[in-house]
């Protein structure tokens, strides 16, 4: 068997160059599905848009997994469609150009990063040098002759994107993507996933439990809870709607005044004994104002969560599979 | 298709399962021939070598390479379920039922080196031992008949591996559950007259018919297939095997 490219069932790819990519509208309609008695998925629709990352956000158990599993025809919905430009992913003429997508992270361990990705060129007739382009894209050039087995979670995520690469796809769907990323990892990612949407138009559909990741990497958000959607929408709309709900820390050496004068002035307050204050509803601005106007010496003043936090516990709430009793955790 | 072939192949050929079975394939059919040339014409052994009947019993046991073979099949559908490779795959190739005949086709050609190197091991024993007690055999006539019927179970093992993979989707319980049916049920079922009707449509019946070398009275010779019909009803419990485990199991959700 030799290595040389059987050139009829291939065409080269131009990484970066995206006269060739047009850009790609994800539509899921109606989408549900059960598992026996646990609906994990209810009439969930909605569109994701190129040229932007759309984080797919929702607590545990949402449905997030199950919903992208659909979209990439690897379950079979009870009811509704999930199309690329109109056509189901299992009837793309060559998915992997169109489509990639990370969803696990598990290799055969015996069988080097490298070699992984030459048997999805080969599946997919793309040249196998793009394995090497790929390895490069993510990072893992070094690593990419060594055994999977041996790779760290990190790496596992990074050769799992750099299988959905394989066919530079105009879409891209990322299953927690960041799960087991250390900080520069996840800078990282947040970087490249912005780049892949905004440079090079690409539609990038991101799944993520926790808002932090995807304040700074999502344009767009669609959010899940118990199966059924909660919220859509740009960030910035969300943000604007939840300006001011979050909860605001205050350290004083007059703690007790401090509650005393913000509650006399309609705010929030709930004090605790080392000389801290906790103010909801409102903003680390307006706390403020407020203390100076009373003369009250502040030693701090922070936003304990921002309001789009407070707007997603809120929206989530009690949503979790196993949701822990109110007030434990949070 | 031809793609997805060559895919098996990049999959099979980048772990090492292959080199273990294929030893393991060669030291079997190499060890048994050396032990009934060993033996040979011996009091309750053998018959002596030099005789015609010798001569077939000991080419025919390249045939017990069947179960390296089987084992290779197994693994090859089994890994993407064991391994989870199974999301990738079939993310590249979403008609799963391609997949399932790529690796068919990919792991009956890749069993015919592999059927060539276990023939070639046991005529070599066969050749040099009893060359050295006295009497090389010939590689012609029934000879060459049955070291080709030899290698093409092996092929064909490997066929029903695939197939039994696809079936049960567990590697581990694949390979136990072939092991002993093959083992244990199977020589059960041969051994007692009332099954023993059964066992010739069964398929270590069906391989015993394609590499059997009795030649003893017609009375006690056990009922078994034509070598020809064994061979293809082989190749019919695997692909039967395959289809019903694409329907069935392999289109299944993958967990």
């Amino acid at each position: 068997m030799g290595t040389s490219p059987g050139r009829r069932e291939e065409s080269a790819i131009h990484p970066g160059s995206s006269r060739h990519r047009d850009p790609v509208r994800v539509e899921v309609r109606s989408l549900s599905k059960s598992f026996g008695a646990v609906r994990a998925v209810s009439d969930l629709s909605f569109t994701v848009e190129p040229g932007a990352v759309t984080g797919f956000l929702g607590p545990n158990g949402a449905g997030k997994t199950t919903t992208l599993r659909m979209v990439l025809g690897l379950e079979r919905p009870d009811t509704g469609t999930a199309t690329f430009d109109g056509v189901a992913y299992p009837d793309l003429p060559s998915p992997v150009r169109r489509v990639g997508a990370v969803l696990e992270t598990a290799f055969h361990p015996a069988r080097s990063g490298r070699n992984h990705l030459r048997v999805y060129c080969r599946a997919a007739g793309l040249p196998v040098t793009r394995a090497d382009e790929v390895l490069a894209q993510v990072g893992l050039a070094d690593a990419g002759r060594r055994r999977a087995g041996g790779y760290s979670l990190g790496m596992r995520q990074r050769l799992a994107l750099a299988t959905a690469l394989l066919g530079d796809p105009a879409v891209l769907v990322l299953d927690e993507p960041a799960n087991g990323l250390d900080p520069e990892g996840i800078h990282w990612l947040r970087g490249f996933l912005r780049h892949l949407a905004h440079d090079e138009g690409r539609t990038v559909l991101v799944s993520s439990h926790l808002l932090a990741e995807m304040e700074q990497t999502a344009d767009r958000v669609v959010i899940v809870g118990a199966g059924r959607l909660v919220r859509e929408g740009s960030l910035a709309e969300l943000r604007s709607g939840a300006q001011g709900s979050g909860a605001v820390l205050v350290r004083s050496p007059e703690a007790g005044r401090l509650a005393e004068v913000l509650g006399a002035a309609g705010f929030a307050v709930a004090p605790s004994e080392d000389g801290r204050v906790t103010v909801t509803g409102t903003t680390p601005d307006a706390v403020g104002a407020q203390a100076f106007r009373a003369g009250v010496e502040l030693h701090e003043l922070r936003a304990e969560t921002s309001g789009l936090e407070e707007l997603y516990f809120r929206l989530t709430a009690g949503q979790e599979q196993y949701a822990a009793p109110q007030g434990a955790t949070r | 298709m031809t793609a997805l072939v060559r895919a098996e192949w990049t999959k099979l050929f980048t772990t090492r399962v292959w080199i273990g079975l294929l030893a393991g394939a060669c030291v079997m059919a190499g060890g048994f021939a050396a032990l009934l040339t060993g033996l040979a014409g011996q009091e309750g052994g053998p018959p002596p070598v030099g005789s015609p009947d010798y001569e077939a019993l000991a080419l025919a046991v390249a045939a017990n390479a069947v179960v390296f073979a089987l084992i290779l099949g197994i693994i090859g559908m089994t890994q993407e379920f064991r391994h989870r490779t199974a999301t990738p795959t079939f993310l590249t190739t979403p008609r799963r039922g391609r997949v399932v005949v790529a690796k068919l086709v990919a792991y009956a050609l890749a069993a015919v080196p592999f059927a060539l190197a276990a023939v070639a091991v046991t005529v070599a024993v066969v050749v040099v031992y009893a060359g050295a007690r006295g009497a090389a055999p010939s590689l012609t006539g029934e000879n060459a008949e049955v070291l080709l019927s030899a290698g093409l179970a092996i092929v064909v093992y490997a066929v029903i591996g695939v197939g039994l993979g696809a079936l049960l989707r567990n590697q581990v319980g694949a390979i136990v559950g072939a092991l002993v049916y093959l083992y244990v049920v199977e020589p059960l079922l041969s051994a007692f007259s009332a099954t023993a009707a059964v066992y010739k449509w069964l398929p270590g019946g069906a391989l015993e018919a394609m590499t059997t070398t009795f030649r003893g009275p017609q009375a006690i010779a056990p009922d078994l297939l034509e070598r020809w019909q064994g061979g293809l009803l082989l190749l019919g419990y695997g692909l039967v095997a395959a289809l019903v485990g694409t329907l069935l199991s392999v289109r299944r959700d993958v967990v």
